[in-house]
């Protein structure tokens, strides 16, 4: 029974993003890389399945340039037994990941389930779940809090607007895009970071998967930085006319009520 | 230029972000198509609204299959039609739906989408868009030449709502077929409590209160102001160890790390550890009667006033707004 | 015919005890040996022989408590004297004739005076034993059948001495011996005046003789199984005590291939050093009565965690001493004394250490015991997570970008490193002082008296990194030196001639864990340059705001680094400052709370470790709470505010109020 895990290495949410010279896509230096938080809950519950069901092999797979191989190497050490890198390059966009990560799953083996992270937080598209699935032709349910497995359906919860909580039940085979809260990833224990740092690494070229680099649909012309954060805007007034200020500003300035 | 928008509803009434796109593309010179979904007879009522936006033509896509939302159904009946319209320009408002089915529809069309776009924009055969990216610590311009055709979700509220414009167009229904649904909704259970709230992780607005609240019947202040902006109510550590809220309630270091658009803090002096759960808001406004809490550091509205009298007052300044 | 068998059956009672004692005293030394883990106490040599006769001879910590230290030494030294007269009745038994009295009258008989007073000295110490565990029963003195035989056989010792002599003198009253019997002979005479024949008083003292005799050889085979065998544990224990930096985190070698489990999972993880100090403990007690956790109501009493230890380590001497420890359990497990909560209740506060008489090491036994749980199976308070999965990506256990490491004196003209690298002084921030708003301040505050005292110090900026302590603390030794290593590359590519740093964690790691990676430099804590600094008139205090002081002494200052007087040197030297000592201060100080990494971690259980110390500072009516470290700093502050002083009452470290106190 094979299940997949599909994650992205993304930067550390507390690094500083700068933009490249070229003006059109970051600047990586001094980014601290690390596996995209929903994606660790998604290893996390692919660890806990087959803990229950002894007989599955879990597969993570990543597409990125070589730095991901430091990704799957952490999802390794959480416990997943094989990883396969596919080579793709860094301005790929949500199109042509989702091909090559449909493709690579079908080369490598029919899916029982496969397991994802709800967005990844560098470029938030929040696609590829869906996208992939529909290369698939398999059905996909996202934002995922809950998931039952039985023999051949999952009972699955999905969280929308205002919390609610959407119920369904799949068939197998069929992609879960999880969401914070579904878990809790466990931290790995040395052992098995040190048994991590010797399993192979199964590396996937486009050209392998009948791609090429320019396969993408959606690309960026330009980046730019948000303005600064001022200093603190310190309302005066008596308590009335601060309270009315403040509204004022919230809607007026920062547009956020 | 032919531009589809999926317009969602609920309970009878299309949703506000949709009536603001239709508003925004009835400025840009195309021809404008509304597009709903639902079961059969549930959606004459709503071409009225639509048609206050002035779109050049409203189309239903009626089928039982479409009575509850599924990924499968949805996508394939927004694709087929866009495929029958001949859309060159696919949009919609991001919500939990169209985030989930709209990827499928662009496979389906093979072509790309831009999510989550906060400017768009539309000149003869031109599209500019602008999204966010990193949580929001940069903006990309879109190029979407290879893309065709040109698919984007946009964020409520982001372009803004433009004067309305009457029109007559009738609803046509569109012969669809949702096909065999893998992933159908089978039921929605609204979040149990009294507050229909999102959790804190996920919140886009937080209200929260320290020690200072004095007491837990004190935090109502701070659930009315919660419950007239849509917000989730949060607590500093101090608070939760007094009793005040629960630990669920609790965003700090040890408890919570949220990452609002907005976060309101009452009474909270700032310390390292409450900061380091929501540092990452977008937009942070402290009321302290203390001018020194290092909150001031890193809020972008300080009030410094006693709480017990600024929050009510807050809390109906919100409201006046929020009636028109 | 009794004297000719009496020989033989004195030479057979003490070949069989002393043949059983032994036996199982190597059973106790091989248990030692055939555990695995290495220890090296062979430093500082002259300093452990001192220790021997400080500690051992001079009952140095033992006497901190007056009336059981005294009580203890009498009956230490009161034993020692008496064991001389033992050996002689034990070889006169044997020999007879052969005995002290042929070193003549005059040395024979101040010896009998001395050991009689001394048996008496025992007598009465160990009645106060008895009064002490029956009537006054200290909450942290558990009183079992250990501890009650161990007193029942002293005293029926001594009583079974005096027995003995009084009965001798009572049989040979003309004996020119019998005015150096004290009590004895007093006795003596009393025996005498009641009429019994010198033939039967006779009788009695060599029954008395072989009361004592058996005892003393009931007593020996008893020892190797009881709390008693401290009195053998105990010299070696403080000969190879912890010295220097050996204060210092044991440094694992992560990178052996052959190891299969890292820290302290099973009892047989143990080293020599931590088996002996088992061996070592009495269970006087004390190392609870001064730990801040068994204060709060923790469920973690480090006289309880080492007497668990020590049961584990006897249940499973077997398995040890045929090498076959793969199946033993772990120690830490729910159902056995030695719980998780147990593990983590612990701040690392080293007051169970301080006072310790026989120089037990009981936070080894918890950060080791940490290592295995974390690295091993990966078990710590949830709360950790976060702070671990922080200092892995940005180098600090808050979130905040490593980038942004130097922000706090943008505005400040600092030198970094980079741009000044022979710089007089690295000033090593810290992560509090880098992105703590409070602790900002401090930096800040150091700052401007650096400036103003014209030292020429550089900061490392982005360079520095999280010393490691927080990782080290709480047993994630694997991400702990990580950061070590990298911060070792960092200092010994500038070679810095002082290291300054402004929290005493830092302090501590760089001055005493950094040599075990390479990195040995002069490290100073800012109370302690501050101060020289204003010894050598480089700043001269004016009037501060602050008038009414106490000072918290920082259990990582203090305790485990000797530093108690720097802070206070600055107080002094401000003109109208008073410091009121708190009563728990110095090495008595009691813990924040927040070190051992619990300052990231949920206090749960019982009471609040910082409301009990802020409660004591706040009872010395000081208007001002001095500190010299951040987590001191907030733990009192919260404190404070707890307690709703926060306005009448201010927490500032020792930095910013001399740097307010100069112009």
């Amino acid at each position: 029974m094979k299940v997949y895990v599909c994650l992205k290495q993304v930067p550390d949410t507390e690094s500083k993003i700068k933009v490249a010279a070229d003006g059109k896509s970051i600047d990586s230096t001094g980014i601290k890389w690390i596996l995209c938080p929903y994606d660790e809950f998604a290893v996390e519950e692919s660890i806990r399945f087959k803990e229950k069901n002894p007989g599955a092999t879990i597969c993570a797979v990543s597409a990125g340039p070589d730095r991901v191989v430091d990704a799957l190497r952490t999802a390794l050490a959480m416990g997943c037994d094989e990883a396969i890198h596919i080579a793709l390059p860094e301005n790929a966009d949500s199109y042509l990941t989702a091909k090559s990560l449909a493709r690579a799953i079908t080369k490598s083996g029919t899916p029982h389930l496969i397991f994802t992270g709800k967005q990844a937080i560098d470029d938030d598209a929040a696609q590829v779940h869906q996208a992939m699935a529909e290369f698939l032709s398999l059905p996909a349910v996202t934002v995922v809090l809950k998931a039952e497995y039985s023999a051949t359906s999952v009972k699955l919860d999905r969280e929308i607007e205002g919390g609610a909580i959407e119920k369904y039940e799949v068939a197998t085979p069929c992609v879960i895009a999880a969401q914070k809260g579904m878990n809790e990833p466990r931290y790995a224990s040395l052992p098995n970071i040190m048994k991590a740092k010797k399993k192979e690494i199964k590396k996937v070229t486009l050209a392998e998967l009948d791609l090429t680099d320019t396969d993408t649909k959606v690309s960026y012309s330009a980046m730019q930085l948000p303005a600064e954060r001022g200093a603190c805007k310190m309302i005066s007034g008596d308590v009335a006319a601060q309270a009315k200020e403040l509204v004022r500003l919230l809607h007026e300035e920062a547009k956020v009520i | 230029m032919k531009t589809v928008i999926y317009c969602e509803h609920h309970n009878g009434k299309i949703k506000k972000s949709s009536l603001e796109l239709l508003s925004n593309a009835a400025t840009w010179g195309t021809e404008v198509h509304a597009l709903a979904l639902g079961a059969p007879g549930t959606l004459d009522g709503l071409a009225a609204e639509l048609n206050e936006y002035g779109p050049h033509a409203i189309h239903f896509a009626e089928h039982a299959g479409l009575a509850h939302y599924s990924s499968d159904g949805f996508a394939k009946v927004v694709a087929d039609a866009a495929k029958s319209l001949g859309a060159e320009i696919l949009l919609a408002s991001v919500s939990t739906q169209t985030k989930d089915f709209l990827p499928r529809v662009a496979v389906k069309l093979d072509t790309g989408m831009a999510s989550d776009c906060t400017a768009l924009t539309v000149a003869g055969s031109n599209v500019q868009a602008t999204r966010p990216m990193y949580s929001g610590k940069c903006f990309a311009s879109v190029d979407f030449s290879k893309a065709k055709p040109v698919m984007a979700t946009i964020r409520p509220n982001a372009l803004g709502m433009k004067a309305k414009k009457a029109g007559s167009a009738t609803a046509t229904k569109l012969a669809t077929d949702p096909g065999t649904i893998r992933a159908g909704v089978k039921e929605v259970v609204a979040k149990a409590g009294a507050q229909n709230k999102v959790d804190l992780t996920e919140a886009e607005r937080i209200v929260s209160g320290g020690r200072s609240l004095k007491s837990s019947e004190n935090f109502k202040i701070l659930e009315d102001l919660a419950t007239t902006i849509s917000a989730t109510v949060g607590a500093s550590r101090a608070a939760v160890d007094a009793g005040f809220r629960p630990h669920s309630d609790q965003v700090g270091q040890t408890g919570k790390v949220v990452s609002p658009s907005l976060y309101m803090a009452f009474g909270i002096s700032g310390a390292i550890q409450h900061l380091a759960g929501m540092r990452s808001s977008k937009l942070i406004v402290a009321v302290n009667t203390d001018q020194n809490a290092p909150i001031f550091q890193k809020a972008d509205y300080g009030v410094v006033a006693d709480l017990f009298e600024a929050a009510p007052k807050i809390n109906e300044e919100f409201k006046k707004l929020l009636q028109h | 015919m009794y004297w000719a068998i009496k020989p033989f059956f004195v030479f057979a009672a003490i070949a069989g005890s002393f043949s059983y004692f032994i036996f199982r005293s190597k059973i106790l030394l091989n248990t030692l040996t055939s555990l695995p883990t290495k220890a090296d106490r062979s430093d500082h040599i002259p300093s452990r022989i001192k220790s021997v006769f400080v500690d051992v001879l001079g009952q140095r910590r033992v006497l901190k408590k007056k009336a059981p230290g005294i009580a203890h030494t009498m009956i230490f030294w009161g034993f020692i004297i008496i064991t001389i007269g033992t050996v002689e009745m034990m070889v006169d038994g044997i020999f007879r004739g052969v005995n002290l009295s042929l070193l003549g009258e005059a040395i024979y008989g101040r010896y009998l005076l001395v050991a009689d007073i001394m048996t008496l000295a025992v007598l009465s110490g160990v009645c106060f034993g008895f009064f002490r565990r029956l009537v006054l029963k200290p909450a942290y003195l558990k009183t079992g059948v250990d501890a009650l035989t161990v007193l029942a056989f002293t005293a029926g010792l001594m009583l079974a001495l005096f027995g003995m002599n009084s009965f001798r003198v009572a049989a040979d009253p003309g004996s020119t011996l019998n005015q150096y019997f004290f009590v004895s002979g007093f006795l003596g005479n009393i025996i005498h005046q009641s009429g019994l024949s010198p033939d039967l008083a006779f009788v009695g003292s060599e029954v008395f003789y072989w009361l004592h005799l058996l005892l003393v050889l009931g007593f020996l085979m008893y020892i190797p199984r009881s709390k008693h065998l401290h009195i053998l544990a105990a010299g070696p224990n403080i000969f190879f005590r912890q010295l220097g930096t050996s204060k210092a985190m044991i440094k694992t070698d992560l990178e052996d291939e052959n190891a299969t489990s890292f820290g302290l999972g099973k009892i047989s993880d143990l080293s020599w050093k931590g088996a002996l100090d088992l061996y070592a403990c009495t269970e006087c007690g004390r190392c609870q009565e001064a730990c801040p956790a068994s204060l709060t109501g923790k469920p973690l009493s480090p006289s309880n965690l080492v007497h668990d230890f020590r049961t584990e380590l006897f249940a499973h001497q077997a398995a040890i001493l045929a090498k076959k420890t793969e199946e033993l359990p772990n120690v830490v497990r729910a159902d056995s004394g030695v719980t998780e909560d147990v593990i983590w209740a612990c701040t690392s506060c080293r007051a169970c250490e301080e006072v310790c008489p026989v120089h037990i090491e009981q936070t080894t036994l918890i950060f080791e015991s940490r290592k295995n749980l974390v690295l091993m199976q990966s078990s710590f308070p949830a709360e950790m997570q976060t702070v671990f999965r922080n200092l892995e990506n940005n180098f600090t256990p808050w979130a905040f970008g490593s980038d942004t490491r130097a922000d706090w004196c943008r505005d400040l003209e600092v030198k970094q490193m980079a741009d000044h690298p022979t710089a007089e002084v690295l000033y090593y921030v810290g992560c509090a002082g880098s992105f703590d708003d409070r602790a900002k301040k401090v930096a800040t505050a150091i700052v401007k008296l650096l400036k103003k005292a014209n030292v020429d110090f550089a900061i490392l900026g982005k360079e520095e990194k999280c010393n490691g302590d927080p990782a080290r603390r709480a047993g994630n030794e694997y991400l702990a030196q990580m950061l070590i290593k990298e911060n070792v590359e960092t200092l010994n590519k500038y070679k810095p001639r002082k290291i300054l740093t402004g929290c005493p964690h830092c302090f501590n790691t760089l001055k005493n864990e950094y040599t075990a990676f390479g990195a040995q430099y002069d490290v100073v804590h800012h109370t302690t340059f501050l101060s020289e600094l204003i010894e050598q008139g480089k700043l001269k205090p004016a009037v501060g705001a602050d008038k009414e002081v106490t000072f918290h002494d920082s259990c990582y200052l203090g305790r485990w680094n000797d530093v108690y007087q720097s802070p206070r040197d600055i107080l002094k030297a401000i003109p109208e400052l008073n410091v009121t000592e708190m009563p728990r201060n110095k090495n008595k100080g009691l813990c924040c709370g927040a070190g051992g990494a619990r300052m990231f971690m949920e206090e749960k259980i019982g009471t609040r470790i910082n409301i009990n110390r802020t409660e004591e500072a706040l009872a010395t009516g000081a208007k001002t709470i001095a500190a010299a470290c951040p987590f001191c700093s907030t733990m009192l502050t919260d404190g404070v505010k707890a307690k709703e002083q926060q306005a009448n009452v201010q927490v500032k470290d020792v930095a910013e109020i001399l740097a307010e106190s100069i112009t």
